[in-house]
């Protein structure tokens, strides 16, 4: 038996489980871990292995590989060898000259087969050269066309060198972050309404929906610790996002100690209303403006706003959007249970005096 | 604007009535100044600035919390009838932000006396500190009539406000640490700008919630 | 209170063997936690989010237990 308004709640579960299914099961597309090795110098023939992560090299039939320098330049390997499917080596025929005056050059490898399609691997051979006199010739460089790149079949999740499969996380801590400011908002709302309302029902709303909103703060600290760990080697740093958020939580913090006093009931709701509203107005320039005008180690940072173009490609966006919408809903549902409770003790109290 | 001013009068009888307490914060900062003097002996930039800034943070907490402290819900009574709370809020907000401000020039006077004054841009010092001052004035004004008329009021209004401050502080010191070239930062207008920006904001949200504040 | 001391005991338990193991067992931990592309980073991230939700949810248990128990003594 469904009861009404059950529908979001469950809705809720079932889009937090579509999130762990797909999140979890959707493969990473293939990338390159390690290359070896990482400089050669002009004239030389070398021998390149690269390790790589979900890739199929024993079982390919036409697999080709360039070393790219820009839209333009390009060299193209002679043979394509590998043993497993992880593990790859090419030989190149590195040309006598440079194609313009650089002292060093950055190689970008691209590898293309028919069953992983094309994937890049930039800066993977630093190139300098081998005499000292600087001659250059272009025209080595230019007689390998690049052509037609096969696709990748299939959903895939992009591959990002260090972040490997941790960028799954983004449905789980990004969305979390997303998830505690739609509840934030929703507190500061039913704050604004108890003071032009007084009514103790809106009290308990916007504390209970900042209640979880911080729990989901501190979530979203945890976990961004434990990402951390993993992928900056440390728990936490003096990145701009972490200060703002710590701040953020502090600010919120403060917010549940005032809520809890021992004032009357009139009195603690209505400064309670009243500091919520001040603190998410201080919240706006912490976690929209500051972190903007700063470089951050976060991804698509360095003056990007996160959600930027190529740093959350479509693949993620099918499993971001609905992870942020269950997250709120399960803190949402969660909330109400809370409001449920502090009003059946109200009544109680009240009716008790 | 006459009553506004009226209130800023009181405000100063009323202070300069408890000469004690008064001269109270300019003597615990100017302690505070000598204990920094003694156990460092030799500050560096940072340090400096550092200590600048926490001292004024504290002396500006207790001055303010003293400030409210002793006025009584009956004076509070007494106001309500008497004035808009338009006039009342404007009036406290420049009084506080006056006193801050000479609370602020008299610990930069003792810091210069004991441990020198390394500022090398004084024009950029002076506006940021007076945008930031301005800043924490606003929110310790508002966060102590949150924090007032309960016994634990003070230990409350810290728990309450540093947070809310910690953002403009952390702008401040980087303000200041370009203003003593500790590092060069070509946008640090931005960060001046950001200073006004979130004080216009806040004080913004001052004056529209302080009618709500009032009623009790 | 009997909640209390169970968790009180279990933390201090931990303790005692988080301290007991051995730094070469804990670096292996983290090394298991790093293979496979770190995909146990995401687990351990899951595993923070749910065992949250449940402690928030099994504390919002035990105080509307106290007010059944105070509504109960009332009638």
């Amino acid at each position: 038996m469904i009861q009404k308004g059950m529908w979001w709640k469950l809705s809720g579960i079932i889009l937090f489980l579509y999130v762990l299914w797909g999140g979890m099961t959707i493969p990473l597309r293939p990338g390159i871990t390690s290359i070896n090795p990482s400089s050669a110098k002009t004239g030389d023939t070398i021998e390149l292995k690269a390790t790589g992560y979900n890739t199929h090299f024993a079982s390919v039939r036409n697999g080709r590989a360039w070393l790219k320098l820009d839209s333009v330049h390009a060299i193209k390997a002679l043979n394509w060898q590998s043993e497993n499917n992880n593990e790859v080596t090419f030989r190149f025929i590195l040309p006598q000259t440079l194609p313009n005056a650089t002292e060093v050059f950055p190689l970008h490898l691209i590898i293309d087969n028919e069953t992983d399609g094309a994937f890049v691997h930039p800066n993977a051979l630093f190139l300098s050269s081998s005499t000292d006199t600087l001659s250059f010739d272009a025209i080595p460089w230019t007689k390998h066309e690049l052509g037609q790149f096969n696709d990748h079949q299939g959903i895939q999740f992009p591959y990002r060198s260090i972040l490997n499969e941790t960028i799954r996380n983004t449905f789980f801590h990004v969305a979390l972050w997303f998830a505690m400011f739609l509840l934030l908002i929703f507190g500061v709302v039913y704050s604004i309404r108890y003071l032009s309302t007084s009514d103790y029902e809106f009290d308990r709303k916007a504390s209970a929906y900042t209640n979880i909103a911080v729990l989901y703060g501190i979530f979203g600290i945890l976990t961004g610790s434990v990402w951390a760990k993993f992928t900056w080697n440390t728990f936490w740093t003096n990145d701009v996002k972490l200060n703002m958020t710590a701040i953020a939580l502090l600010i919120y913090l403060a917010y549940i100690i005032l809520r809890g006093m021992n004032y009357d009931q009139d009195k603690r709701a209505r400064l309670a209303a009243i500091y919520n509203i001040f603190a998410f107005i201080a919240l706006i320039p912490l976690v929209f403006v500051i972190p903007r005008m700063t470089d951050s180690l976060h991804p698509g940072n360095g003056g990007n706003p996160a959600l930027g173009g190529e740093d959350l490609d479509h693949t993620l966006r099918m499993f971001f959007y609905p992870s942020i919408l269950a997250l709120f809903l399960i803190g949402k549902w969660i909330a109400e249970l809370t409001i449920r409770f502090e009003r059946v003790k109200d009544h109680f109290y009240l009716k008790k005096s | 604007m006459n009553r506004i001013s009226e209130i800023f009068l009181k405000e100063l009888v009323v202070e300069f009535r408890q000469k004690y307490a008064l001269g109270g914060i300019f003597l615990f900062s100017a302690t505070i100044v000598f204990l920094v003097y003694k156990v460092f002996n030799q500050v560096s930039g940072l340090e400096w600035s550092i200590m600048l800034w926490i001292i004024t943070l504290f002396a500006g907490l207790n001055a303010i919390v003293k400030s409210f402290v002793q006025e009584k819900k009956e004076t509070y009574l007494y106001y309500y009838c008497l004035f808009d709370p338009l006039e009342l809020i404007t009036a406290k907000l420049i009084y506080n932000i006056l006193f801050l401000g000479l609370l602020f020039i008299s610990i930069l006077i003792f810091m210069s006396l004991f441990l020198g004054f390394p500022v090398k841009d004084p024009a950029l010092f002076f506006m940021g500190s007076s945008l930031g001052l301005t800043g924490i004035a606003i929110i310790l004004t508002f966060v102590s009539l949150i924090a007032n008329s309960e016994q634990s009021g003070s230990t409350l209004m810290s728990v309450l406000s540093i947070p809310l401050i910690l953002p403009i502080m952390m702008l401040l010191l980087k303000i200041t640490a370009v203003s003593l070239r500790l590092i060069s930062d070509t946008s640090v207008d931005q960060d001046v700008w950001m200073l006004a920006g979130i004080d216009a904001i806040m004080l913004g949200t001052v004056i529209v919630l302080f009618p709500f504040l009032w009623r009790s | 209170m009997k909640f209390k001391s169970f968790l009180y005991n279990l933390l201090l338990n931990l303790t005692w063997i988080m301290l007991l193991i051995p730094v070469t067992v804990q670096a292996q931990a983290m090394d298991f936690l790093r293979s496979t592309g770190k995909i146990y980073t995401v687990v351990v991230v899951i595993a923070i989010i749910f065992i949250g939700l449940a402690i928030y949810l099994i504390r919002l248990d035990n105080k509307l237990t106290k007010l059944e128990n105070h509504i109960k003594n009332e009638q």
